[in-house]
């Protein structure tokens, strides 16, 4: 089928030369793939290479009672045994490296273990022949410990403590929460007002990325004291980082060659493997060889969680969703990875491309004694998509709308305010519907057909940030000492009102100037013309459609207090209030006045000529490309193409 | 330790057997073990046996080596009624080196090639001389196999379809081999085997009885398409829920009976 462009779609946005989809274009490494050409890390060989297994827990969820490797030590091929007591470092999170929570994994376990699978001890050999026959001759005596396999049920208060490091099973949020929040306007008072409440439950299972080339690593000695590491990686530098970090060694004696993945899908970010190969080939002075086989790279390869998410819709009878509510469980397994991120990534997503002007949301971060979970092309995202669009056909049967018009009628328009604040932009859903419908022969009504994301967008109340009822429910610790309902809002905990137009993270409701001038979009360069580049602090009058940065007006403020406001308690919840004051450049509305007694919420420190000499200064002292002696400043002055 | 004994005659080798031995045909089930590191054996015996590759008449029935190989089948004239049923076997890397004696052995979802020889009749030789009718070696499935003897079918009787996801190297989700001899215009003494439905190839004892006398259209073949599964309890895997495999059944067992093509 030839390929249809539809150039008349956002002309004046975008410049005209695409013309990628639909034509042949050779892929760069597919010369190297189907000529067998492509070194993949198994395909290095070494003299003398080890080769090492694991002895994996039989057991969700048990304590080691004992681990009896005598008889595996003595057999033939077998040069070393390696437990959790001889990794340097043996407890660590992924996301340690940028300091987004605690070390909760061990490298190998000692004294419990928290999933089928979860590996003991590593045994290297001559073979892995060798190797296995080791791993069946080790006695591991297990002490079983009631499990628990279901998100919901893991965060009642009988529900054993999968991960020590996080006693109440879920991951904590800004040190204060249990979940992830968020909160847009006031979802309580739109339900109470809507003429339908549509609700959804759905859940969505694990999936394994199943590579072609399952996961490993081969650490060899090398001059100097270094080591090489071949690695199917898909993060080398995270690797770098991981395997120093865990062995504690400087990352200078590490030399990581990866770059032929061998198939990812996300399921190679981990950053188990090389951290083993590495330990093992110090322990023997050998080359070292860690692969995962087929059952492995199913069983405990890390997959994308599975997710379950609840939604509970305010409709009008027009068909017009005037609340949104989300309560979603990520299964991250036994220990953290990436799952943490996951929910701060779907959240970000709420709630779908919608324009939808009171929005709550409960993400739960969950541990199971399943197999821990990880990246998985856009994880986070997908499942609560899924949700979404399976809700919004839900919808439509419960308003007797067609799911299309639906659509387009909720859509996002340019010039919408999100739900976590910040402005739509380049909106296309309702062209995108539209283009579907005429492809499929559906037909739209004349009002569907003419509508466009250029046009409505930000009217009335769906242009501003609403008047936001917050609360402080789900502290860490309470849901699992109270049976705490999970859904937003449910419990009697201190509720706040936050002003029109306030934003928490006060950075950029309507974008704000970029930190650095290097970080400012070159939107000329993206495909978008019409525009120029905006100076990093907008000045004057800017020019809407291409200014990317546009400050907030100080609004009139008379708003009435809010009921819920009366009865709240002395101060937000910290993760509203806990930024640094020189991050703040943007004006905000005054709060409403409250009742005597009650601070004031925490106000902007810096005026906006203070903010804007900041930004000037860090704008001088960084610069493209590179500037040393004899050195081309533009040897690494292409950042982009 | 793995350890490899190669001898020059089947016979030999077949009395080298023991629990933790496994039997190399052309190696595209062993090897795949050796690979994931089954340890339920620790000797691979083979043989240079040049008489398991041969393809011969035998009275009425032609006798085909268990070492014979899918592509040899395909290569050959006198089997060429059993050129469909080698040709979904694997890619053509697989049927240059996967044989007929380890078709027979193939455990669930494989032994595509053994359905099609269940619905001829075919007969099993031992090493040791003995025959047994393939049913029966099936139930049991052990010993070393010599060859396998097979009549030629008449005309059009014999048909054979896979049914996989994949095309042209998929698993399959079934296949179905029927033998649909007829007396006086009708139906009699038809044998109906299906494979990936049961944890070996087997015959559909109900389908066969109901086809019985009937004529081969599609009223005539209503009853046995209502019974497609009776007393078949289809396993679940990668492939294929057990429920799935039942629910379509008939409707492969209808287009196999009746030449229907497939899209």
């Amino acid at each position: 089928m030839p390929t249809e462009y539809r150039k008349d779609l956002f002309a004046d946005e975008r410049s005209d030369d695409f013309d990628i989809v639909g034509k042949p274009i050779i892929r760069q490494d597919i010369l190297g793939h189907v000529t067998g050409r492509s070194k993949f890390y198994d395909d290095h060989a070494f003299d003398g290479l080890l080769h090492m297994r694991c002895v994996r827990s039989a057991h969700h969820h048990a304590r080691i009672r004992s681990v009896d490797s005598s008889a595996a030590e003595r057999q033939d091929g077998v040069v070393r045994v390696l437990g959790g007591r001889d990794v340097p470092v043996n407890v660590n999170t992924l996301l340690s490296l940028i300091n987004f929570g605690r070390d909760d994994e061990p490298l190998l376990a000692i004294g419990k273990v928290g999933y089928v699978g979860q590996p003991i001890l590593a045994i290297v050999a001559t073979s892995v022949r060798a190797a296995q026959e080791a791993v069946d001759a080790v006695k591991v005596e297990y002490e079983e410990l009631p499990h628990v396999l279901d998100v919901e049920e893991a965060l009642k208060p009988e529900a054993p403590i999968v991960n020590e490091e996080y006693p109440n099973n879920t991951f904590d949020y800004f040190d204060t929460y249990d979940h992830q929040k968020l909160r847009f306007g006031d979802v309580e008072t739109a339900f109470s007002r809507a003429d339908h409440i549509v609700e959804g439950e759905y859940q969505m299972s694990p999936i394994e990325q199943a590579p072609m080339e399952t996961c490993g690593a081969i650490a060899a000695p090398e001059t100097n004291d270094r080591i090489t590491v071949h690695t199917s990686t898909q993060a080398l530098f995270f690797s770098v980082g991981v395997t120093a970090k865990q062995l504690d060694i400087s990352s200078a004696r590490l030399h990581f060659i990866g770059g032929t993945v061998g198939g990812g899908f996300g399921g190679k970010v981990d950053s188990h493997h090389e951290p083993l190969a590495a330990l093992a080939c110090l322990a023997t002075g050998k080359p070292v060889k860690y692969m995962w086989d087929r059952a492995e790279e199913m069983q405990v390869g890390g997959p994308r969680g599975g997710e379950r998410w609840r939604i509970k819709d305010g409709v009008m009878r027009d068909g017009r969703i005037i609340a949104r509510a989300f309560t979603g469980f990520f299964d991250a397994g036994a220990y953290t990875r990436l799952s943490s991120y996951a929910v701060q990534k779907s959240t970000g997503h709420l709630p779908g491309p919608y324009s939808i002007p009171n929005v709550a949301s409960n993400v739960y971060c969950v541990f199971t004694n399943r197999t821990p979970s990880t990246a998985m092309r856009g994880f986070g995202i997908t499942a609560v998509d899924f949700a979404i669009e399976r809700h919004m056909d839900k919808v439509a049967r419960a308003v007797g709308m067609d799911p299309i018009e639906l659509r387009i009628l909720n859509a996002y328009r340019d010039g919408d305010m999100k739900a976590h604040r910040r402005e739509a932009k380049n909106c296309a859903l309702i062209e995108s519907c539209q283009a579907v419908a005429q492809k499929t022969g559906w037909s739209l009504s004349a009002d569907a057909m003419r509508a466009s994301s250029k046009v409505g967008g930000g009217e009335g109340a769906l242009g501003v940030i609403p008047e936001t009822v917050t609360d402080d429910e789900g502290r860490i610790g309470e849901r699992r000492r109270s049976g705490l309902a999970p859904e937003p809002l449910s419990g009697q905990g201190t509720r706040r009102l936050l002003p029109e137009g306030y934003s928490s993270n006060n950075s950029s409701a309507f974008g704000n100037a970029p930190q650095r001038e290097d970080m400012e979009a070159e939107i000329e360069r993206l495909g978008f013309k019409g525009a120029t580049v905006v100076s990093s602090t907008p000045q004057g009058p800017a020019d809407q459609t291409a200014s990317s940065a546009r400050p907030i007006e100080p609004r009139e403020t008379a708003h009435a207090v809010h009921p819920a406001g009366a009865r709240g308690g002395p101060s937000l919840p910290a993760a509203y209030t806990q930024r640094p004051a020189s991050t703040i450049n943007q004006p905000i509305a005054q709060p409403p006045e409250r009742a005597p007694g009650t601070p004031v919420v925490q106000q902007p420190a810096t005026p906006p000529a203070a903010a804007e000499a900041e930004n000037e200064s860090a704008a001088t002292h960084f610069q493209r490309g590179v500037r040393r002696p004899g050195v081309s400043r533009f040897i690494s002055g292409s950042r982009r193409r | 330790m793995l350890e490899v004994q190669t001898y020059p005659t089947v016979g030999e080798a077949a009395s080298a057997m023991d629990d933790r031995a496994r039997f190399l045909g052309g190696g595209t089930l062993i090897m795949n073990r050796v690979n994931y590191g089954d340890r339920r054996f620790t000797r691979i015996v083979r043989t240079t046996d040049a008489s398991l590759s041969e393809i011969r008449a035998q009275g009425d029935r032609l006798e085909v080596g268990a070492g014979v190989k899918m592509a040899e089948i395909l290569a050959s004239r006198d089997l060429d009624f059993l050129s469909p049923a080698a040709r979904a076997v694997g890619g053509p890397a697989i049927r240059n080196m996967a044989s007929v004696g380890g078709n027979l052995m193939a455990p669930h979802p494989y032994g595509d090639l053994a359905v099609a020889l269940l619905a001829l009749d075919a007969d099993v030789r031992m090493v040791s001389g003995e025959e047994m009718s393939l049913e029966d070696f099936l139930a049991r499935r052990n010993g070393v196999v010599r060859s396998l003897l097979v009549r030629r079918p008449q005309g059009d009787e014999f048909r054979f379809r896979k049914v996989s996801r994949v095309k042209p190297k998929g698993i399959s989700v079934m296949s179905m081999a029927a033998h649909l001899t007829r007396s006086a215009g009708r139906l009699s003494g038809v044998r109906i085997a299906y494979g990936a439905m049961a944890r070996t190839p087997v015959r559909v004892r109900a389908v066969e009885n109901a086809l019985e006398g009937v004529s081969l259209d599609l009223a005539g073949i209503s009853a046995a398409l209502s019974v497609a599964t009776e007393g078949l309890d289809p396993p679940d895997d990668p492939i294929a829920s057990g429920w799935y495999r039942r629910e379509v059944a008939p409707v492969h067992l209808r287009r196999l009976l009746l030449g229907e093509d497939a899209r």
